[in-house]
């Protein structure tokens, strides 16, 4: 995320301003026409924007009028400047966008796609839905080829329904730094592709989803995601931190009833900013596999066999045993391992049962594997 | 790290040393990436061709094990060339004079010898670090896991501290954690030397504090490491909790894991899954899992971050601390009543200094970055900006040492071992999540073309791995990757179970074991009668 | 000889200026095609990533990816030639046993139908009667009438050193380095009122001026010669029969800025122009006139030619740009412009290949000459490329100002067999078309902006009475769907759909016809971010202006 700082001033302490819709506004240097103007909610539409993607300037449903300029500018990829007159929401304004949004239904072969397929799925079709775009007019050629040979079983590449705004492969190049993606030929057979046009996982895609997430018409879509799709209820979110390595993601974990259903990357996780990796995007649905242990197993003495047990049987057998390891060893037989996986409370409880209740410093973590 | 992962993005040149983070920390990665993009230069120190060193500016492919040589060599350069930050050095550390004066002997040319690189790299490498504005050092387990792990994190301290790389944006010696929690894991006091927030246990005022909060007077001796422990089960250690962890795994030498926790009185494993460990156990307990769960966990930048609950969990399973706790009142303690993870984590807030800013509530948001020492405390992203805890940083006077192990002619190869980008530790989890496999289904040993070429294997076919500790068949991939010599495996899959031939030695100050390096023989072998068949080989000589 | 291995054309390459181009070339000839080897050896060797390379190499036309694809002939299918049989020449060619292909106007509508087979263009009518030969020198203007740029390109051995010695070239350099300080240039530049001769029309003083005073290092000078307008093969004739005129203009336009390197980004389809240009940059250099030191100073100015690989939109001063460097030829967003962020994102001089050529006469004669050259107000001349129903076809320099009837009639001898002028293009096709009385303009921008059009680069392409208007249009059309770079929407998506409209897709009812072309028309021109999708309507929206019966019956014939 970029730039939404305090005001900068022109080096002599006077606060640099502009005029946006009739209103003196103040900007910091560097910000864009499009971000001073999100900061004062003019909700101008854009389909190729991300915030943390370099402006890109392709759907240009972001025109603003500028005083000066013979035609509107993209106000995604302008700087603002002192004294800069700006006008976001003309009639003529709104006309030409309401025409770009019907040219862009017109190219594909879905406007609505089921919300599962990621993060910004709907952004093409609130826009349509705002500019009252589905008209039918422009009718042609779609545009884009699917590619339903590509069986990996995460991101869906449904290109019938891509528009060419190109935030896949940049997400991929700038965010993700991974370059597995790129742009083929020209005009409207512009195609995403790897290279030479093969399956994913022969390119340099590592899976991390950032494509899929940042897709603003479910062109690309989490399979993962969409193959929950039926699951009754309604989607809520729940926000946490990703289970694997020590980066901390932020994700928003998907349900519906008791069912995980997919994972959201939190665009303002403070260590990810709303990057993911194959692990914390797809790797899941360990937590609701049948393998699962469902309650406490106690070896039996005579079978020398694990079996399922209460608590209350469990927890007394094992007191039991430790008990007794105390009386015929001491208290410092004892050993507590804790866990690099699991939260602070069970490490901090695990030490407490060592320390508190045995008296020793017997404890140790899994770092050291 | 001792810098926040923002900072990541920001340094002129970046030194990474045993990790291979575009596989194991992705998403940290990513910021490196887009510092590349901006013009950052990159050095990669590591045995094998990995992610990094693709887009590395200069590749060190050191031999396993020899990392100490290596940073001698880069610390006489940039002593030689007069690229200390010689402010630094005297504003903030000690003993500066005699560590030029003891680099001097090191040149690139003898470390050559030792870590097989070119001196014209290494000589390059010290010259990109050294005139670095913001000079950053990225470590992970590959610097760590060997018998001189320490000596290894210390000469990088040296080269950092030399160039004056310490409590600046984008600087630093920043080692990035494997684990979601396990910084958190050290933490909350789950170390043999300290109590929570890092107290050491000898400190008798320490010892007071946690008297005071527990009612229970601790031993003033350190305990005893997790790897002194096992090799101490059935002979002074006679019982074991282990909560999530899959020890007969992860562990180097299986065989001694194996034979150590079935020599325990009583072993009590808390996990999610019916793991190898928790089927030799007396007493297994269900754990929730991720999502299953509320509580607290740092990350590798010391952020402090909440878990959430978004499922209920399975059957009885309940969270960690409420088994330990409930297991505590059963041994008929007083003093362990909790009724919530917001509880237990609140009790740790009081107790420790690092957290001692921060409760459950403050925490929601995950803005803070310990240490938060009161309440109206920001957090500190970036250590060491005003000073060093301990007054002033010390360099340390290192000398090489050879692994534990070393090449023979009945085992001429170096195994090393790692982790995949689409599997993580031993699989429990993404073996259990649909697709994963899609990209990574088995295990191969990595092997250069000309070592299949010499050795007569084929890729694609089978090899035999072998060396005094055990013997395992493995499929052969051929790639240039692996350097000659040496081979990699990772140990997600069971019917690869590397670790039954690591563990030629510990680090003698961490106990951490040397999983990194070890000699192996290789020769090929026909295709498996059955998966998974492992050989027992003799112990010792 | 052995074939250069793949290490050896890399490493020849990799730290040369400005190397993708070249290399790609390299792989291109040596193989036929560019193998999936080849572009992996590329990737490595200058560290772009893979599936950017790839997705860049099917950006451009005449790169194949098919083995012997090189081999195959391309064929002209612009609007000209396919009046004059394009069609006729593919089947021919097929008969022949080849596998033609076709490619868009290649630049030498003078001499109809243009085949590139290799390195060589071929012209003729089938495939029995190709042959090659040099382009043609521009037909003599009518007495009296001064010329800038073509003054001395007639003279025999213009294209050789000493020939363009002979006539006092390299004397503005001399003059320029030996007795005159950057800013004196501009200063001369400036006051002549040279504008850029490719179409935008900034003043060249201006651009100079911009870049002297940009601060960043090294600057660089880019003689556009990526000629792609359809209808315009003025820039060919200007580098194939007087390269030094052009070289000459870009050192002074370096020793103007401070620049000390420089590019012609030559389009593909001039092939022999390439080695025109390299061995005249080669004699200049040889003699001291590029290179370090030149003419006895420390002003040092290193000149390279870069070719392009068939792509419109890199004539595009920015997409040029890209292309260039490497990277995809999308158009950049502007601002900032190349002045300060060109080349490498450094200071850069765009011109094109006639505005540099300018520079030495006016730098000889004076700015007051040079704006005395103009008719009426008008300052100087623009060289117009004049193709189609015309009797005689070619490149005529003409004083700005001249009526474009003049022109046509005068000049050229009008449309032969006594037919009469339906409608002309203006700027090639960019600027649409312009018929009726509207062809009372004079050919200066004022009067043409104010029919809707512009002169732009100067090509004019002429369409007598017997020609089906809709076809030429959607044949035009066709050009920019298939050159459209695929960056912006509205360009993207609007160039398609006219081209369906035209082929008689679309609304069957006239009204909802012309509103859906209207507002895509409007919709172009408003918000494409470059120039091509901003006059790519001009074609749709004078159709509709001109010719609503044939619209009519196009639409209501179903």
């Amino acid at each position: 995320m970029k730039r939404n700082g305090t005001p900068s001033t022109n080096g002599k302490g006077v606060q640099l301003t502009m005029t946006l819709d009739g209103e003196k506004v103040a900007f910091t240097r560097g910000e864009t026409v499009y971000e001073v103007a999100e900061r004062h909610q003019k909700e101008i539409p854009t389909l190729c924007y991300d915030p943390r993607l370099e402006p890109f300037g392709g759907c240009r449903l972001c025109i603003v009028e500028l005083e000066g300029a013979r035609n509107p500018v993209a106000s995604c990829t302008m700087k603002a400047e002192p004294g800069m007159r700006v006008r976001t929401r003309t009639a003529a304004l709104e006309v030409q966008r309401r025409i770009l949004m019907e040219m862009v239904a017109s190219e594909n072969r879905d406007t609505d796609v089921d919300p599962m397929h990621g993060y910004a799925s709907q952004e093409m079709a609130e826009l349509l839905d705002r500019y009252d775009a589905r008209t039918g007019r422009f009718e042609g050629a779609l545009s884009g080829e699917s590619r339903p040979d590509d069986d990996n079983p995460f991101i869906k590449r449904d290109y019938e329904n891509c528009i060419s705004c190109y935030r896949c492969v940049r997400v991929c190049a700038e965010q993700e730094g991974d370059y597995a993606i790129s742009v083929m030929n020209r005009g409207f057979h512009t195609q995403i592709t790897t290279e030479f046009g093969g399956l994913l996982k022969d390119s340099a895609c590592t899976f991390c989803g950032q494509c899929i997430q940042t897709c603003p018409t479910g062109a690309l879509g989490d399979l993962k995601a969409l193959a929950n799709k039926d699951v009754p209820g309604e989607t809520e979110t729940t926000r946490t931190i990703c289970p694997y390595c020590g980066v901390g993601c932020t994700v928003d974990v998907m349900t519906r009833g008791e069912k995980i259903v997919g994972v959201l990357p939190a665009m303002d996780g403070p260590a990810n900013e709303g990057a993911l990796c194959v692990k914390g995007q797809f790797a899941f649905d360990f937590v609701g596999h049948p393998d699962r242990l469902a309650t406490p197993f106690i070896r039996e003495e005579k079978s020398g066999q694990l079996r399922p047990a209460s608590w209350d049987e469990a927890l007394d057998f094992a007191a039991g045993k430790l008990r007794k390891v105390v009386k015929d060893h001491g208290r410092r037989a004892i050993y507590g391992i804790a866990s690099g996986r699991a939260p602070h409370e069970a490490a901090y409880m695990m030490q407490r049962f060592i320390r508190a209740g045995l008296g020793t410093n017997h404890i140790d973590n899994c770092s050291r594997a | 790290m001792s810098n926040p992962l923002a900072d990541m993005d920001k340094p002129d040149v970046i030194f990474c040393i045993g990790t291979n983070m575009t596989e194991c920390h992705p998403v940290a990665a990513t910021r490196l990436k887009r510092a590349l993009a901006r013009g950052a230069k990159m050095i990669v120190a590591d045995p094998r061709r990995i992610g990094l060193a693709e887009i590395a500016d200069v590749h060190l492919p050191l031999r396993v094990g020899s990392d100490v040589s290596l940073l001698l060599a880069m610390a006489h350069v940039i002593a030689r060339e007069g690229l200390m930050d010689q402010a630094f050095i005297d504003a903030r550390t000690t003993q500066g004079e005699d560590f030029m004066e003891h680099v001097a002997q090191y040149t690139p040319e003898w470390a050559a010898e030792i870590c097989e690189c070119d001196p014209a790299d290494i000589e390059k490498a010290a010259l990109l670090y050294g005139g670095a504005d913001r000079g950053a050092i990225y470590y992970t387990v590959g610097i760590t896991e060997h018998i001189c792990g320490v000596d290894n994190v210390q000469s990088l301290c040296n080269l950092a501290l030399m160039t004056g790389n310490l409590g600046r944006e984008g600087t630093g010696v920043n080692p990035m954690r494997g684990q979601n929690n396990i910084q958190g894991a050290g933490d909350a006091g789950a170390l043999p030397n300290n109590y929570p927030g890092f107290q050491a246990v000898t400190v008798p005022a320490h010892q007071e504090k946690f008297h005071e909060a527990y009612g229970r007077k601790v031993d003033l001796a350190t305990g005893m490491t997790k790897v002194t422990a096992l090799d101490l089960c059935g002979d002074g250690i006679h019982a074991m909790i282990i909560n999530g962890e899959n020890t007969l795994v992860t562990d180097p030498d299986r065989h001694h894991c194996e034979h150590a926790l079935k020599s325990l009185d009583c072993l009590v494993v808390i996990d999610i899954f019916m793991t190898d460990t928790a089927k030799v156990a007396d007493v297994v307990f269900p754990a929730t899992a991720w999502a299953e769960t509320d509580g607290v966990c740092t990350n590798t930048e010391r952020r402090v971050q909440r878990l959430r609950a978004a499922v209920p969990p399975p059957g009885e399973a309940k969270p960690d601390w409420w088994i330990v706790s409930r297991l505590a009142q059963r041994m008929g303690w007083k003093g362990f009543e909790f009724e919530s993870a917001k509880e237990v984590f609140n009790e740790l807030c009081s107790l420790s200094p690092l957290y001692a800013g921060l409760d459950w509530d403050r925490i929601d948001r995950g803005e803070y970055q310990w240490p938060v020492p009161t309440r109206d405390h920001p957090g500190t992203p970036r250590l060491h900006e005003e000073g060093f805890e301990n007054g002033r940083g010390i360099f340390k006077m290192l000398e090489y040492r050879d692994p534990e192990e070393t090449l023979s002619d009945e085992y001429p190869m170096w195994l090393t071992t790692g982790r995949r980008l689409p599997q993580y530790h031993t699989r429990t989890q993404t073996g259990r999540s649909g697709g994963i496999d899609y990209l990574l289904s088995e295990e191969t040993l990595e092997v250069h073309p000309d070592d299949i070429a010499r050795l007569g294997l084929v890729d694609g076919g089978w090899a035999e791995l072998s060396n005094p500790r055990g013997c395992l068949h493995v499929k052969v991939r051929a790639t240039a990757k692996s350097p000659k010599g040496t081979v990699f495996a990772s140990f997600a899959f069971e019917d690869v179970p590397v670790n039954v031939l690591t563990g030629g030695g510990y680090d003698p100050v961490t106990q951490t074991a040397a999983l990194k390096a070890c000699p192996v023989a290789l020769k090929p072998v026909g295709p498996p009668l059955a998966l998974g068949q492992v050989g027992v080989g003799a112990r010792g000589f | 000889m052995a074939e250069p291995g793949n290490d050896t054309l890399v490493e020849h390459w990799k730290d040369e200026p400005a190397p993708l181009l070249p290399l790609l070339h390299a792989f291109h000839e040596r193989d036929g095609y560019l193998s999936e080897e080849a572009l992996r050896a590329v990737s490595r060797g200058l560290r772009i990533p893979i599936a950017d390379l790839f997705g860049t190499v099917t950006f451009y036309h005449h790169f194949s990816r098919d083995a012997a694809g090189l081999d195959r002939p391309r064929v002209c299918n612009g609007p000209v030639c396919s009046m004059r049989g394009a069609e006729v020449l593919l089947a021919s060619l097929r008969a022949a046993g080849h596998d033609p292909m076709t490619m868009p106007c290649p630049g030498r509508c003078d001499e109809p139908v243009p085949v590139i087979h290799r390195g060589t263009v071929l012209t003729g009518r089938t495939a029995g009667t190709l042959v090659s030969g040099p382009s043609p020198l521009p037909p003599v203007p009518p007495d009296g009438v001064e010329e800038c740029v073509f003054a001395g390109i007639r003279a025999p051995g213009r294209p050789t050193l000493a020939g363009y010695r002979s006539q006092g070239g390299y004397e503005a350099l001399e003059q320029a380095v030996t007795g005159m300080t950057p800013a004196e240039v501009v200063d001369v530049i400036d006051a002549s009122g040279l504008a850029g001769r490719g179409g935008a029309g900034f003043p060249t003083g201006r651009k100079w001026r911009a870049v002297a005073d940009a601060p960043g290092e090294p600057k660089t000078i880019v003689c556009n010669a990526d000629e792609g307008e359809p209808g315009c093969f003025k820039d060919r004739v200007l580098m194939d029969h007087d390269p030094h005129g052009t070289i000459e203009g870009m050192a002074l336009a370096a020793y103007a800025t401070g620049a000390v390197r420089g590019f012609i980004y030559l389009r593909y389809e001039y092939p022999e122009t390439c080695d025109i240009l390299e061995g005249a940059i080669a004699a200049a250099a040889a003699a001291g006139l590029l290179g370090d030191g030149i003419l006895g100073t420390d002003f040092r100015f290193d000149l390279m030619v870069r070719r392009g690989a068939g792509a419109y939109i890199c004539g595009e001063e920015t997409s040029l740009l890209n292309s260039l460097e490497g990277g995809h030829p999308f158009p950049r967003n502007r601002p900032p412009f190349p002045v300060t962020h060109g080349y490498e994102n450094l200071p850069t001089v765009v011109n094109n290949v006639e505005t540099l050529a300018s520079a030495p006469p006016i730098l000889v004669h004076g700015a007051e000459w040079y704006r005395g050259l103009g008719r009426a107000d008008h300052a100087g001349t623009k060289v117009i490329s004049l193709s189609g129903d015309i009797a005689r076809p070619g490149n005529y320099e003409v004083p700005i100002g001249l009526p474009l009837r003049e022109l046509l009639h005068g000049w050229a001898g009008g449309p032969p067999g006594g037919r009469a002028v339906q409608a002309v293009t203006m700027a090639g096709l960019s600027g649409g078309f312009l018929a009726g009385a509207d062809l009372d303009v004079t050919l200066d921008e004022p009067s043409i902006r104010s029919k809707g059009s512009f002169l732009g680069a100067g090509g004019i392409m002429v369409f007598d009475d017997s020609r089906d208007m809709i076809r030429v249009t959607r044949e035009s059309m066709e050009f920019f769907a298939e050159e459209s770079c695929g960056k912006c929407f509205p360009c993207r998506i609007g160039t398609q759909r006219l081209v369906e409209r035209l082929e008689g897709q679309g609304p069957r009812a006239v009204d909802a016809w012309v509103d859906e072309v209207v507002d895509l028309n409007e919709v172009m021109k408003k918000t494409s971010a470059c120039g091509l999708g901003q006059a790519a309507p001009l074609l749709t929206e004078s159709l509709i202006r001109y010719f609503p019966d044939r619209v009519r019956a196009h639409v209501e014939k179903g």
